[in-house]
C-alpha cells in the first residue's frame, strides 16, 4: 500500500475500522463519495474533526438511496439529530450496516428503527401503515390496509400486546432468511 | 442517543425523578461494557465493538476508552513485552486490514453482481451466484485433474503420439473425435506405465486416486453447503404467506433501480390483496371442484411421466441405430463424423423443448400457492433429465463397453459431444427463448409483454451441464476446461440477455429457500448418480485392453490390489498392507461404521425432537408472559381509576387531560421500569 492519503490520522483510520465493517481503501472511497455531495461543504483534511453536516436533500439523492421507498427514515435513523443531516461518522455508520458484511441482528436492529417511524420503541399499527402505504404506491383502499395491518399484528405480536416488539420482530426475521442479504 | 429513546414524547416533569436513574443507568452500563470488552481478546473485541448497536461515533467513545483501559493497565504491568506484542498485533491486524481489501478487488465479477442484484433483486442474483459457485468448483477440478493426471504425462512425453494419416480438421471442436482423441483429452491416450524421471509416478495410481479423491471432496463439498444452507434457509423459516412476513420483510434492500422499485411495489401490492382474498378462496371450493382439480394433476403428472420415459427411450434406440449405421460403413469420412452429432443433438433438443411443453401444464393446474406450481415444474423437468441420462448411461455401460476396443474414449467423446451441444443450446435457448419473446412481447402482442428471468429452468439447465461435466470426468480428464469456459461465457451471455431482455421474475417466492433446494436437487438425484455410475465403472467393468492407464486389468480397482502387492515386498511398510487387508476389504469394518453412524443419527434425531418441544414450550410462554403484561397492565388502570384522590395521579390526570389512556400505559412501563431497577440492583 503505503500511498500517502492526508484526509485522516493513521489512529482515525484505525478506529474507522474497528468500528465499522470497511477496509481503509473502501472507508477512503466512501469518503470520495461523502465528499462528492458537496465539494464546497467537506473538508479535505479531517484530521481536526471538522463539524460538518450534509443536509438529507444530498444524501437521500445518491444512487443508492434514490430509489429506495424508506430512504428519509434510513436517513433520519443513522443522523445523529435524527433529521436525516449526517456527518461523515453518520454517513459510514449507514453504509456498514446496510454492507453485506454486517451481521444479521445488527441489520434487524436497524430495520426495526427504520419501520418505527413514531420512535416509540413499538411497531403499532400507525407505523405498520405507513410502512404499507410507502410499500405499495397508497394504492390499496382504507380498509384492506387496515386488514394487512391486523393480520400482521395478529401473526407476529407473540405476547399479544397489539403492537410488535423488537424481541418480536427478531423473532419474525429469524425466520426470514431473505431478509437484509 | 438512539439507542435509549425510551418514552419520548410523555411528559418530562413526569420523567423527572426517574431521569436521573435512567442516565445513570446509563452510564453504569457503559461501564460495564466498557469491562467486557477489555476482557475479551482484540479480535473478538473488535467484531463485538462493530455488531454494537450504536452511531459510530459512540462505537469510537467505546473503542478508546477500552484502548485507554487497557493501556493503563498495561503501563502498570510495565514490560517491553507486552508493548511488543501490542504493536505485533496493531501491525498484524493492518496486514489483516490489507489482505481482506486485496482479496476483495480480486473478487470475480463483484461490481456486476452487485449491478444484477440492484436491478432484479435477490433471487435473479441468486442464479448468478450458484453459476459463479460451479464455475469455482470446475476451476478446482481442473486445477487437480491437470496437476496431478496431465502435467506428469506432458513433462514425460510431450507430444502426443498421433498416427500421421490424422489431422486437425475443425469439425473436432463439435464432435471431439478425430484429432482430440490421440490428445491428453482422453482417458485412452494416458499411459499404465510408472513414470521415471526425478521421481517414479506411478500413472494408474495417480488417474484412479486423483478421480476417487475429487469425487470424494465434491461430495464433502456439496454436503457441507447444503447442510449450512439447510440451517440457515430452511428449518428456521415460517410460511412465505403470512402476511407479516410479505410486509415487513420481504422488501429486498438490494434493489437500487427505479424500475424494479415500481415493480416491486406492485407486486406486493396484489400479493397482499391475494392473500386477503385467499381465504375466502378457499373455503369455496366443492367437492366436484376438488374432483376435477385432481383429476387434472393426475394427467399432467400422468403425460409429463409419459413425456420423460418416451423421450428416454426414443434415445436408447436412436443410439441403437446409429451403432448400426457406425457398424455398417466403417471409415472416417467427414459425414461419418458428422452423423455421430445426431444423438447430443436430440437429446439438447429434447432438454430444451420438452420443458416449454411442461410450463404449458400452467394454464390448466390451479396451484394455491406459487411455491408448489414451482415445484411441480422443477420435479418434472428432473424426472425427464434424469430419465435421458439414466438410458445414456446404461447404453455406454452395456452396449458401448463390449463393442469398442477402446470403449472409455468412446464414452468420452460423447460427453464432449453432449456438454458442447448443451452449450450450444444454451445460447440458442437464451436467444430464441429470451429476445425473441421479447421482441414479440414489445412490438407483436403486447399483451404477452416481456419475458420474465425464469429462475427454476435456467437453474435447472445449469445443474444439467455440471451433471455432464461428472460422470465425464473419468472418461475425459480434462473436461472440466471446456466447462469452465462453458461456464464464463455463459456468465456474459446471461447477464447480457438479462438485462437486454428480461425484467425480474414477478413472484419470487423465498429466494434462499429455492436455493437450498437447488443445491439439494445438485447433490441428489444428479451428483449421486453421477457418482454411482462412475463408481460402477470403476469396479464392475473391464478396463479396456489396447489403451489407457489401466488396460490388462480385470477392473479400475484392482490398482489398488496391485499396489499392495508391491508395497508387501518394501519392509517397513506392512502396517499400510495390514489396514488394506483388514480394514478397507473386510466388511465388519463398514457394518461397524454403518451401526455407529446410524446410532449418532438417532441420538441427533431425539435430540431435535427435545428441542422442538422445548421451544413450544417456550413460546407457550411468551404469550403467557404477555398475557400477564395486559392483566397488570389493567389492574393498574383501574387503580388509577378508582383512586383518583391520590395527588400523584390526579396531577397526571389534569395534566394530559385526554390522553389518559395512553399516560395510563406509561405510567405502567415507568412502574414496570422502576421495578426492574430495583430488581437489578437486589440482583
Amino acid at each position: 500500500m503505503g500511498n500517502k492519503q492526508t484526509i485522516f490520522t493513521a489512529q482515525q483510520l484505525d478506529a474507522y475500522q474497528d468500528c465499522t465493517y470497511f477496509t481503509r481503501k473502501e472507508i477512503l472511497r466512501l469518503f470520495d463519495r461523502y465528499r462528492d455531495l458537496a465539494p464546497q461543504l467537506v473538508p479535505l483534511d479531517y484530521t481536526s474533526h471538522p463539524d460538518v453536516k450534509l443536509p438529507y436533500e444530498l444524501i437521500g439523492s445518491m444512487p443508492e438511496l434514490k430509489d429506495n421507498p424508506f430512504r428519509q427514515r434510513i436517513a433520519e435513523v443513522f443522523s445523529e439529530d435524527g433529521e436525516g443531516n449526517m456527518t461523515l461518522d453518520d454517513f459510514l455508520d449507514m453504509f456498514s450496516v446496510l454492507s453485506e458484511m454486517a451481521p444479521r441482528d445488527l441489520k434487524a436492529f436497524y430495520a426495526f428503527k427504520i419501520y418505527d417511524f413514531n420512535d416509540d420503541d413499538f411497531l403499532c399499527k400507525s407505523d405498520l401503515e405507513k410502512t404499507l402505504n410507502k410499500l405499495t404506491r397508497n394504492e390499496l383502499t382504507e380498509d384492506e390496509v387496515r386488514m394487512v395491518c391486523e393480520k400482521v399484528i395478529d401473526e407476529a405480536d407473540l405476547d399479544n400486546d397489539g403492537r410488535l416488539s423488537l424481541e418480536d420482530f427478531q423473532q419474525m426475521i429469524v425466520r426470514a432468511p431473505d431478509f437484509l442479504r | 442517543m438512539r439507542r435509549m429513546s425510551m418514552f419520548p414524547g410523555s411528559d418530562p416533569s413526569n420523567l423527572a425523578f426517574t431521569e436521573d436513574a435512567i442516565r445513570h443507568e446509563m452510564e453504569n452500563e457503559e461501564q460495564n461494557l466498557v469491562k467486557k470488552l477489555v476482557a475479551l481478546s482484540t479480535r473478538e473485541r473488535i467484531r463485538d465493538i462493530r455488531d454494537l448497536p450504536m452511531s459510530c461515533e459512540e462505537k469510537k467513545h467505546i473503542r478508546s476508552q477500552v484502548l485507554a483501559f487497557k493501556s493503563a493497565k498495561q503501563s502498570r504491568q510495565f514490560t517491553c513485552f507486552t508493548d511488543c506484542s501490542e504493536n505485533v498485533s496493531l501491525f498484524f491486524r493492518r496486514c489483516g486490514y490489507s489482505i481482506r481489501s486485496v482479496r476483495q478487488t480480486l473478487e470475480l465479477w463483484q461490481g456486476i453482481m452487485k449491478e444484477i442484484g440492484g436491478k432484479f433483486g435477490t433471487s435473479v442474483l441468486s442464479y448468478f451466484l450458484f453459476l459463479k459457485w460451479l464455475l469455482m468448483f470446475n476451476i478446482f477440478s481442473f486445477l487437480v485433474n491437470f496437476g496431478f493426471i496431465t502435467i506428469p504425462l506432458l513433462v514425460y512425453d510431450p507430444l502426443p503420439s498421433i498416427p500421421p494419416n490424422v489431422s486437425f480438421r475443425g469439425l473436432e471442436i463439435l464432435t471431439g473425435a478425430g484429432y482430440f482423441n490421440y490428445t491428453v483429452m482422453y482417458y485412452g491416450s494416458y499411459s499404465n506405465e510408472t513414470l521415471v524421471g526425478l521421481v517414479e509416478y506411478n500413472m494408474q495410481l495417480a488417474y484412479f486416486f486423483t478421480i476417487a479423491v475429487y469425487m470424494v471432496l465434491c461430495g464433502i463439498a456439496l454436503i457441507l453447503s447444503m447442510a449450512s444452507s439447510f440451517k440457515t434457509n430452511y428449518v428456521l423459516a415460517a410460511p412465505a404467506s403470512s402476511g407479516a412476513w410479505q410486509l415487513l420483510c420481504s422488501w429486498d434492500f438490494n434493489i437500487t433501480n427505479e424500475r424494479a422499485v415500481r415493480q416491486r411495489k406492485n407486486n406486493l401490492r396484489v400479493q397482499l390483496k391475494e392473500s386477503l382474498s385467499e381465504k375466502a378462496q378457499r373455503e369455496l371450493l366443492t367437492l366436484s371442484e376438488k374432483l376435477k382439480h385432481f383429476g387434472v394433476y393426475l394427467g399432467c403428472w400422468l403425460l409429463s411421466t409419459g413425456l420423460a420415459v418416451g423421450c428416454g427411450a426414443s434415445i436408447y434406440y436412436l443410439c441403437q441405430y446409429e451403432q448400426q449405421r457406425a457398424g455398417d460403413a466403417a471409415g472416417r469420412s467427414l459425414l461419418r463424423e458428422a452423423e455421430t452429432l445426431l444423438v447430443p443433438f436430440v437429446v439438447s433438443l429434447m432438454n430444451l423443448v420438452v420443458p416449454l411443453f411442461y410450463s404449458l401444464f400452467y394454464k390448466f393446474e390451479h396451484y394455491s400457492s406459487q411455491r408448489r406450481q414451482i415445484y411441480a415444474l422443477v420435479v418434472r423437468n428432473v424426472l425427464l433429465r434424469m430419465s435421458i441420462l439414466a438410458v445414456l448411461c446404461y447404453y455406454w455401460m452395456n452396449v458401448v463397453a463390449r463393442t469398442y476396443s477402446c470403449w472409455e474414449s468412446v464414452v468420452g467423446q460423447a460427453l464432449y459431444r453432449l456438454v458442447i451441444f448443451d452449450f450450444l443450446f444454451l445460447m440458442l435457448g437464451s436467444f430464441f427463448g429470451e429476445f425473441l419473446s421479447k421482441v414479440i412481447g414489445t412490438t407483436l402482442l403486447p399483451s404477452l409483454g416481456v419475458p420474465e428471468f425464469d429462475i427454476a429452468r435456467n437453474v435447472l439447465e445449469l445443474i444439467y451441464a455440471q451433471t455432464l461435466a461428472w460422470i465425464g470426468i473419468y472418461f475425459s480428464p480434462l473436461l472440466p476446461a471446456i466447462q469452465i469456459v462453458k461456464f464464463f461465457i455463459l456468465f456474459y451471455l446471461k447477464k447480457v440477455s438479462l438485462t437486454q431482455n428480461c425484467q425480474p421474475p414477478r413472484r419470487t417466492g423465498r429466494a434462499a429457500q429455492m436455493q437450498t433446494t437447488f443445491i439439494a436437487l445438485l447433490f441428489f438425484p444428479f451428483f449421486v448418480g453421477a457418482l454411482s455410475m462412475v463408481a460402477y465403472t470403476a469396479w464392475r467393468l473391464t478396463p479396456s485392453e489396447q489403451c489407457g492407464p489401466f488396460r490388462g486389468l480385470n477392473n479400475t480397482f484392482s490398482v489398488v490390489g496391485v499396489w499392495m502387492d508391491d508395497l508387501e515386498e518394501i519392509p517397513g511398510s506392512q502396517w499400510v498392507v495390514w489396514i488394506y487387508q483388514n480394514v478397507i476389504r473386510s466388511e465388519i469394518f463398514y457394518f461397524l461404521i454403518t451401526l455407529i453412524i446410524l446410532v449418532i443419527i438417532y441420538m441427533f434425531w431425539q435430540v431435535t425432537k427435545g428441542r422442538k418441544e422445548l421451544i413450544c414450550l417456550l413460546k407457550q410462554q411468551i404469550v403467557n408472559e404477555g398475557k400477564d403484561k395486559s392483566f397488570l397492565l389493567d389492574k393498574l388502570q383501574n387503580l388509577q381509576k378508582s383512586q383518583p384522590n391520590k395527588p400523584k395521579l390526579k396531577n397526571q390526570k389534569r395534566h394530559t387531560g385526554r390522553r389518559s389512556g395512553t399516560s395510563a400505559l406509561i405510567q405502567a412501563m415507568l412502574a414496570r421500569q422502576q421495578a426492574q431497577n430495583e430488581y437489578d440492583d437486589g440482583y
